[in-house]
């Protein structure tokens, strides 16, 4: 009986020792990946800051409003998020490669599904971006024809044009992650609804007097300048 | 052959039938039925009257009219006025009309008409702006004499103008335009004008007049070309300068952003020569200037200002973009009490230069730049007719002087920051 | 003055006078500097802008002038050098250049130099000259003057040797061959070039050495002594202008410009005796087989071309046949003739045919080369072959009606030469007054020529090609410089021609007549038609809009 009990302990210690001899050698690949892809990351993120830097990335930002945007959520300014953004992308690309050296079919998985939402991400960082830009050009074309053609609350209107923009491109980057993809669709329809809705209320059968007392709230009438536009001339 | 030419077959026959000429008198027209027979009436007795010995032409170059404009300057006659004048040609006065090669617009006229007053000789030649519904046939010996006697190359005219009369000019593009290049220039942009041969054989030399199809620009084009070429300016005092009521005009945002986009090209091709200009150089006039009669009633200038106090506030975001914070505060101030509103000279020429500079540096879409400007042109605007409500024309002219002033004060400042931009 | 562009003499119009009668200040009966100073304004009006003066140096005028006793003075009868400055100073101040004569080839015998070398055989400036003991060196040689000299030895009783002298007898050949003669020259041209002297004429170029078996015309060493001078005037005069007389065919004259190193300018002499030929024949083929065989020069050279100067008009380099028929044309009285030429001025040349007058002038100023317009000629001078050797070309500017022509206070019997006094071109008939009291005369039409000409710069600088209409009364051409190009159209007959003209090259383009400015019909792919009246020609600046 102790020989067997014997002879048990030792086959198991010889199993463990095979596994640790074909586990080890993975595990100091690994490790040196994932240290080799530190250093890189590390030197893309520098890199990248400089070169941004030069470029004056965050003046172009600051123009297109992602600056101010950064600043209020208390975030990093914009070159050195950008920064970060390619070290963490670099360095989790050589995390899982060397966890898929592991040989771990479990982690398999999710190093191949990372691999396919990376470029999505890429994509959706992008619209953002995007979105940013032609929100700021849009709020403020809108905002000087609006001062100019002499529309009421000209900043309100632009401000909602802005922020139109800026949901729709948010909208488009989370679908291009397929992120709360029902969520979004759901809540786009029944925005858009809502609003057909309201529309139908307002200029309907009923409740006219009610939206114009709303919209009078809102929107108070500007005195009209009452210059005989047809006769003045500035030229 | 002809197509590739500024001057079809028909053109050149017709030129060379008329021969070399003394005056040729351009008048550029699109659609102006209403008002261009009696320009030509007012040319044609010009001639008669004041160059009675002079081989003179009348030239009309049409940018495609389809209401009947050149058959109506080719008839015009002088004796539908029912009366027998007591001056007449001892010379037939040619007349051409023509249509013309090229994108439409005031540029490619003028080219033409440049390339005929080239071919033919001409010794002066006057632009007469179709539009213009008081014009006198003395306009015609005030905007050619200079030119033929040798005193000038470019004759621009000076018109008088009242509180109210073109403030785009007299509060703008005259101030700024005189700071910039150096020369008291009072009407930069033209409209009716007289030059040499040799000026109007160098605007043709160029591969084109004008930086856009802006008759506005084209003008502006060609005074900053004489000036900073070394042509010899001078200004010719004409009467009053009305134009016709129905005449179809852009809305004023389209107009200002023209306009000052055709001032702000000019200044960014020029700037090698305006920047180290000093205080402005006297440009001669010649004649008398007439009192300034009012361009019709006044706008409401209480309205005005309460729309420029608003407009400030809702533009505030772009305008510390644009502004220095200093100008931005005072301008704040200002905008703060409508009912009294002081928009001074100093503070204006600082905003406007330094919506100059963010133009210049684009510092937004330069579109954005121009028109965000507007509303604080109209709330200038509102501020002078407020202080100037019942002024006289001496009160009145020597306020425009004093913002010229004020304008060239502020120019160096804004030289040495376009220099670092 | 001679400052700014190198090459101010490509735009040169050039007006060739003699002192000695242009204007008497002093009333001596001789032309002086005062005098010409006082007519520059006439000169300035006229639209030259450079005057070049025959000679004024010391000299017992036995060649009128051209025999020099001293390099380095003017001669008193025309002033003092004081006068001279002034008239530079005042030449300069109205933009005109001053280019005078440099006689390099020869002194007069009466120069100390030779009266030097002439005195004893061990003189030191013996070797200045050339010298033999026989006639028979250089055997062969042409005599130029022949009318007057039978060799080109001439025996000295002084020193009892041969001197050698391709001109009179009294103008013994300096030897080239010895360096101090070259330093000696450039000395004379050091003296004038500081004095403010825009060029220098150098006179009777070809013949500066002589070799056994040679033609003694322009030999290797010839050039060698040009580059010497050119060389050392570039270096401590920039900009100022050497002009050659080098009687010569073109092929020949070519080498005097070197490459771009000997000569600035050279006369086109074969080129203004076609012009005579071809008016008289109404045919352009002299004319274009002369335009043809000119060649090209350096870039920094340029052919003057002339009508009349003043020597005889030279048909030393024209076939026997041509020679023949110029004499026949231009002097039937053999008294007009002297040295294979025609001793006489332009307007009897051409009969005081004014339209002839002006097509002349015309192509004077259109081919390619800085014109040359002799004094007088721009009012019609006549002249008097009567008067010896080629003085009848040399007599005194025509002023006015007046006293002696208004050329000098002193009895007429005084004068250096006589006025020319007949009804047809004498004095009283043709002068500077009375053609500048009407605007149709000579001299206006000569003054609005040349300001045309001046208007731009295709006729100094530009190319030239030949149209070839089936016409050949017409002579035809196209100037190109830059942008710029001008139609040229001569009517070489004397009556009315048609002539249709291949401008396909030049479709598109609008011609602008030059003297009116009246527009032509545009040019296109078919035969281009124009009528000129007689001797008329056009210019056309085809204008491109």
């Amino acid at each position: 009986m102790t020989q067997m009990i014997a002879d048990a302990v030792r086959q198991a210690s010889v199993n463990f020792m095979d596994s640790v001899a074909v586990l080890l050698p993975r595990i100091l690949i690994t490790a040196s990946i994932v240290a080799v892809g530190w250093i890189i990351a590390w030197a893309l993120k520098w890199a990248v800051r400089w070169i941004l830097i030069w470029l004056r990335f965050n003046h172009g930002c600051d123009r297109i409003g992602v600056g101010a945007v950064l600043k209020t959520a208390d975030l990093p300014p914009a070159d050195h998020l950008v920064s970060l953004i390619v070290f963490w992308l670099v360095w989790v690309g050589f995390l899982l490669s060397g966890v898929d050296v592991l040989g771990f079919s479990a982690l398999e998985g999710m190093v191949r599904s990372f691999a396919q939402f990376v470029p999505r991400l890429l994509v959706a960082l992008v619209i953002v971006v995007l979105g940013f830009v032609v929100a700021n050009f849009a709020w403020r074309a809108t905002l000087i024809a609006a001062v100019n053609a002499r529309v009421p609350s000209p900043r309100v209107v632009s401000g909602a044009v802005r922020a139109l923009v800026l949901i729709l491109a948010g909208a488009m980057a989370l679908d291009q992650i397929a992120l709360a993809r029902t969520i979004v669709l759901t809540a786009f329809a029944i925005a858009f609804g809502a609003v057909m809705l309201g529309l139908a209320i307002a200029f309907g059968v009923g409740g006219g007097g009610i939206a114009r007392r709303i919209l009078d709230h809102w929107f108070p009438e500007r005195p009209q300048a009452t210059e005989p536009e047809e006769e003045f001339r500035h030229l | 052959m002809a197509d590739e030419s500024l001057l079809s077959d028909d053109l050149l026959r017709q030129l060379m039938a008329t021969g070399h000429v003394d005056i040729l008198i351009g008048v550029p027209t699109l659609n102006n039925a209403a008002t261009v027979v009696d320009v030509v009436r007012a040319a044609q007795h010009g001639i008669a009257t004041y160059f009675p010995r002079a081989r003179a032409l009348i030239f009309n170059a049409d940018s495609g009219s389809d209401d009947g404009t050149p058959t109506l300057v080719r008839d015009a006659t002088t004796d539908d006025t029912g009366t027998v004048s007591a001056s007449r040609p001892l010379r037939t006065t040619n007349r051409i009309t023509t249509p013309y090669h090229g994108l439409p617009g005031k540029g490619s006229a003028m080219r033409v008409i440049f390339a005929a007053a080239d071919l033919l000789s001409a010794d002066a030649v006057v632009t007469l702006d179709p539009n213009v519904t008081s014009v006198m046939p003395e306009w015609i010996p005030a905007l050619a004499a200079p030119v033929r006697d040798g005193r000038a190359d470019l004759v621009a005219p000076r018109y008088p103008r009242a509180a109210a009369d073109a403030p785009l000019v007299t509060q703008l593009v005259r101030p700024l335009v005189r700071a910039a290049y150096g020369w008291t220039l009072s009407e930069p942009l033209m409209g009716e004008f007289g030059c040499s041969r040799p000026f109007a054989s160098h605007c043709l030399e160029l591969s084109g007049i004008g930086t856009g199809a802006t008759p506005e620009g084209v003008d502006l084009w060609m005074v900053a070309e004489a000036l900073v070429k070394g042509f010899r300016p001078a200004q010719a005092a004409l009467g009053p300068r009305l134009l016709g009521a129905s005449r179809k005009r852009p809305a004023l945002p389209d107009v200002f952003q023209q306009v000052m986009d055709a001032v702000c090209a000019c200044l960014e091709l020029h700037d090698s020569y305006w920047l180290p200009r000093g205080a402005a150089d006297p440009v001669p006039c010649f004649g008398t200037l007439n009192p300034a009669v009012e361009p019709g009633p006044r706008p409401d200038v209480a309205a005005m200002a309460e729309t420029f106090a608003r407009d400030v506030a809702a533009l505030h975001p772009l305008l510390t973009t644009i502004l220095t914070g200093p100008t931005l505060a005072r301008l704040t101030a200002a905008a703060a009490t409508p009912a009294q509103l002081v928009y001074d000279d100093d503070l204006w020429a600082d905003t406007v230069f330094e919506f100059l500079l963010a133009y210049h540096r684009a510092v937004m879409t330069r579109e954005h730049v121009t028109r965000t400007l507007l509303p604080l042109y109209l709330g200038r605007t509102a501020a002078f007719l407020m202080r100037h409500a019942s002024s006289d024309q001496a009160t009145v002219d020597a306020a425009f002087e004093s913002l010229c002033l004020a304008f060239e004060r502020a120019k160096p400042s804004a030289a040495a920051q376009w220099t670092k931009a | 003055m001679t400052a700014g562009d190198p090459l101010w003499f490509k735009d040169a119009v050039i007006y060739q006078l003699h002192v000695k009668t242009f204007l008497d200040s002093d009333g001596d009966g001789v032309g002086d500097f005062r005098g010409l100073t006082s007519r520059l304004d006439y000169l300035e009006a006229l639209g030259v802008n450079t005057l070049w003066l025959l000679p004024t140096f010391p000299s017992p005028f036995r060649d009128d002038g051209y025999d020099i006793a001293d390099y380095y003075s003017i001669h008193p009868m025309y002033g003092t050098m004081e006068d001279f400055q002034a008239f530079l100073a005042a030449a300069h101040e109205r933009k005109l250049r001053v280019v005078t004569e440099l006689v390099l080839n020869h002194t007069s015998d009466k120069h100390p130099w030779f009266v030097e070398a002439r005195s004893s055989r061990d003189n030191p400036r013996r070797d200045w000259y050339v010298w033999s003991d026989t006639d028979d060196k250089y055997r062969g040689v042409r005599v130029i003057f022949i009318d007057t000299e039978t060799s080109n030895w001439a025996w000295d009783p002084v020193s009892k040797q041969y001197y050698w002298h391709r001109f009179f007898s009294h103008q013994p050949d300096l030897n080239y061959d010895n360096p101090a003669v070259r330093e000696e020259m450039w000395r004379v041209m050091q003296f004038w070039a500081q004095l403010g002297v825009d060029g220098f004429r150098v006179d009777a170029v070809p013949y500066l050495v002589e070799r056994e078996g040679t033609t003694c015309e322009g030999m290797p060493e010839t050039h060698e002594v040009i580059k010497f001078l050119r060389a050392r005037l570039d270096t401590h005069f920039p900009g100022r202008m050497l002009l050659a007389e080098a009687n010569q065919v073109p092929e020949l004259v070519r080498p005097y410009f070197g490459d771009g190193d000997e000569f600035h300018m050279a006369f086109h002499f074969p080129l203004m005796t076609r012009m005579f030929m071809a008016t008289r024949l109404e045919d352009r083929g002299p004319l274009t087989d002369i335009i043809r065989r000119t060649p090209t020069l350096p870039e920094n050279c340029q052919w003057a071309v002339f009508l009349r100067n003043h020597d005889e008009l030279t048909l030393e380099m024209v076939t026997p046949e041509e020679r023949e028929f110029m004499y026949d044309e231009y002097a039937r009285d053999p008294v007009a003739r002297l040295n294979l030429g025609i001793r006489r001025r332009l307007a009897p040349l051409l009969d005081g045919d004014r339209r002839r007058i002006e097509l002349m002038n015309g192509l004077l100023m259109s081919l390619p080369g800085s014109p040359i317009v002799y004094y007088g000629d721009e009012i019609g001078m006549g002249d008097n072959v009567y008067l010896g050797d080629r003085n009848g070309v040399r007599t005194p500017m025509q002023w006015s009606g007046g006293w002696n022509g208004g050329f000098s206070s002193a009895d007429p019997e005084r004068l250096a030469f006589a006025m020319i006094s007949n009804p047809v071109y004498g004095y009283q008939a043709v002068n500077v007054l009375a053609q500048e009291r009407s605007s149709h005369t000579l001299l206006n039409w000569m003054r609005r020529l040349i300001r045309v000409r001046q208007s731009t710069r295709v006729f100094s600088r530009g190319t030239l090609t030949l149209l070839e209409p089936p016409n050949q009364r017409v002579l035809a051409y196209v100037r190109a410089f830059e942008k710029e190009q001008v139609l040229v159209v001569n009517n070489l007959s004397g009556t009315v021609q048609a002539v249709e003209l291949d401008l396909s090259q030049l479709a598109g383009a609008i011609p602008v007549e030059m003297f009116g400015q009246s527009l032509f019909p545009r040019i296109g792919t078919q035969p281009y038609l124009l009528t000129l009246g007689p001797h008329a020609f056009y210019w056309f600046r085809l204008r491109r809009l």
